[in-house]
């Protein structure tokens, strides 16, 4: 038994450790195995806390022994994006300007993760500050989707997608900014959610685009998402923009008939223009929706093929501001340089990498003078229509039904060279951050191995509705299956996988 | 919408990056080719472009801890007592 704890899902382990019936230090030794023997193919982490693991493993089992009354998620295995910061820690954002950082604090996610109980093992990869739908942005590493290893991840939360997928951890945090979250998730075959703007604190997630960031969950099943959704969420003090809406007991609803609900289809998302595969699948999606006595209906979203040009213009520019304080002054990495203008050119040319530096381009020729009216201006109109029209069809519907990604994961280096056919893979994600609701991205089939995904949108703080509706798709599917053959290809197996070295050469020392 | 290299310079100052030849070569075609993708707003955007106001959380004013300045200070590159160091910033002109 103890081999395969790693399989075992977050509640199942909350749920026997807290009874007695498990010991974290065993969950935790099974999934440091694990992890030994899949991070070679996979490369997910950026570092790894092992000793510190089973340190905090071995806490969880003494408060068990003396009679304390453990959290919701006790002995849980978790992975974190290196966006977020856990105090004494590096918190690199996959960047070598932040190379030295160590943070702090604890981000108030990560906090109240800890305070349930929940075990980091490592910080993961993603695009440099959470900029691309691949993680080949990262500056150190890029990570491989277990299902296929010359596959991408996607990103920018490709890193947290990668551990839960192979099976290193049962739950991980991930951010989601356009699709951070979903994407990859969709093309590692897991559950990922992004809750509703506000749902979540954001204290101690290196900023992005603030107006649309979110930390969320991924994980292997609906069950651990909602479990997990229930201990990050909620007001805090250190985040202005965190919403004092009550959280709703997301496990306890999660099992509910979902018959008589209606969920919508975008009129304006021309199916045929999808991938076949995506197609068939979105097809037998709505199939399975239909017998679970949902009510599928057309709604319609006129400015949605607006919505990434809105979505890069308004990411970009407050990119472009937040990443303003990466200047070599107070934190990160400092060139040595004679002027203060050379120390901050110095500085930034050595620490970003391409595709940051290309965003903060835009953002900035979009804010700046001439043009703020003719970008910024028109992309904030689109913004409020999209609201608007999302708000409108929410009166017709309980909720609305996309693919999380137009196309299943593609191959590394594919989209390396085109960023903007990299960014029109965020269609169906952006715009649900523009508009500030929830969307849970559901494993729904696989295309000759990889895997598919459909998205649900909500409401703004319907999330339980989400996961109701994913539970029940999710019971109609089948549990999610994990790569076959992933670490059996390490000892030797010769089943066509790429086990070739990954390149680290840009891991920071 | 096509950029010149120069304003592709331009751009970089205003938003303190240097760029190398190389990088400004690469950025020119491929900022053109993401402004005219852009373009498409124009025919949608209407004339409410006003940011949507959302309620925050407002603090109590009431004093409470906050990070250490030996904590803050631990990250700077350079340090000089309580006090970050950074290059002279204004420069007399007898120098």
């Amino acid at each position: 038994m103890s081999d395969e704890l790693w399989t075992l899902g977050a509640e199942e382990i909350a749920t026997a450790v807290r009874a007695g019936e498990l010991r974290a230090a065993d969950v935790v030794e099974s999934c440091l195995a694990r992890t030994a023997a899949v991070e070679p193919s996979v490369a997910a982490y950026l570092r790894r806390f092992d000793d510190e693991a089973r340190r905090r493993a071995e806490e969880v089992d003494r408060r068990r022994a003396a009679g304390a009354e453990l959290g919701p998620l006790a002995g849980v295995p978790v992975a974190l994006k290196d966006n977020l910061n856990l105090e004494g820690d590096d918190c690199t954002c996959a960047s070598r300007i932040l190379v030295g950082y160590r943070a702090p604090y604890t981000a108030t996610a990560v906090e109240r993760l800890l305070g349930a109980g929940a075990i980091p093992l490592g910080k993961t990869n993603l695009d440099e500050f959470a900029m691309g739908s691949s993680c080949e942005n990262s500056a150190f590493q890029t990570t491989r989707n277990p299902w296929r290893l010359d596959a991408v991840p996607g990103g920018s939360s490709g890193g947290s997608a990668a551990a839960v997928a192979a099976g290193s951890v049962p739950l991980a945090l991930g951010s989601d900014t356009g699709g951070s979250i979903r994407q990859p998730a969709a093309f590692c075959g897991v559950v990922g959610l992004k809750p509703t703007y506000g749902r979540v604190s954001r204290y101690g997630l290196v900023a992005f685009a603030s107006s649309l960031d979110q930390i969320g969950p991924l994980a292997r099943s609906t069950r651990d998402v909602a479990l997990t959704l229930a201990v990050i969420a909620g007001a805090d003090p250190a985040d202005a923009t965190s919403s004092r809406q009550p959280v709703a007991d997301y496990l306890g609803s999660i099992e509910r008939p979902v018959a008589g609900m209606r969920a919508g289809v975008v009129a304006e998302v021309d199916a045929s223009t999808l991938q076949p595969a995506v197609r068939d699948d979105w097809e037998s999606s709505l199939d399975r929706l239909r017998q679970l006595g949902v009510e599928i209906r057309a709604v319609s979203l006129p400015h949605l093929p607006a919505t990434i040009a809105a979505y890069y213009v308004i990411a970009n520019s407050e990119a472009s501001a937040n990443l303003a304080r990466f200047d070599g002054i107070r934190y990160g990495r400092r060139a040595k340089s004679a002027s203060l203008l050379d120390l901050y050119l110095d500085s930034r040319e050595q620490g970003f990498g391409p595709e940051v530096k290309r965003r903060i381009l835009l953002g900035t020729f979009a804010l700046s003078s001439g043009y703020y009216d003719a970008y910024y201006g028109k992309a904030c109109g689109v913004r409020r229509e999209l609201e608007r029209q999302f708000s409108a069809a929410f009166a017709e519907v309980d909720l609305i039904v996309t693919p999380t990604s137009p196309t299943p994961a593609f191959a590394i280096g594919e989209k390396v060279d085109d960023p903007l056919s990299m960014y029109l893979s965020d269609i169906f994600t952006a715009p649900i951050n523009l508009a500030g609701l929830p969307a849970l991205a559901l494993p729904s089939g696989n295309d000759q191995g990889l895997p598919l995904s459909l998205q649900l949108i909500g409401r703004p703080f319907a999330e339980a509705d989400l996961l109701r509706v994913g539970r029940a798709f999710e019971r109609a599917t089948g549990a999610p299956a994990m790569p076959a053959g992933l670490g059996a290809a390490l000892r030797g197996s010769t089943d066509g996988r790429d086990t070739t070295a990954i390149d680290r050469s840009g891991a920071p020392s | 919408m096509s950029l010149s290299v120069d304003e592709v310079r331009r751009i970089a100052l205003l938003a303190r990056l240097r760029l190398s030849a190389e990088e400004e070569r690469t950025f020119a075609p491929q900022l053109g080719q993401i402004l005219d993708y852009v373009a498409q707003l124009d025919r949608y955007a209407g004339a409410d472009t006003a940011p949507e106001e959302t309620p925050a959380l407002e603090a109590d004013d009431a004093p409470a801890p906050s990070m250490s300045r030996e904590a803050l200070l631990r990250n700077a590159p350079a340090v000089l007592d309580v006090f970050v160091l950074v290059p002279q910033v204004k420069v007399t002109s007898d120098e």
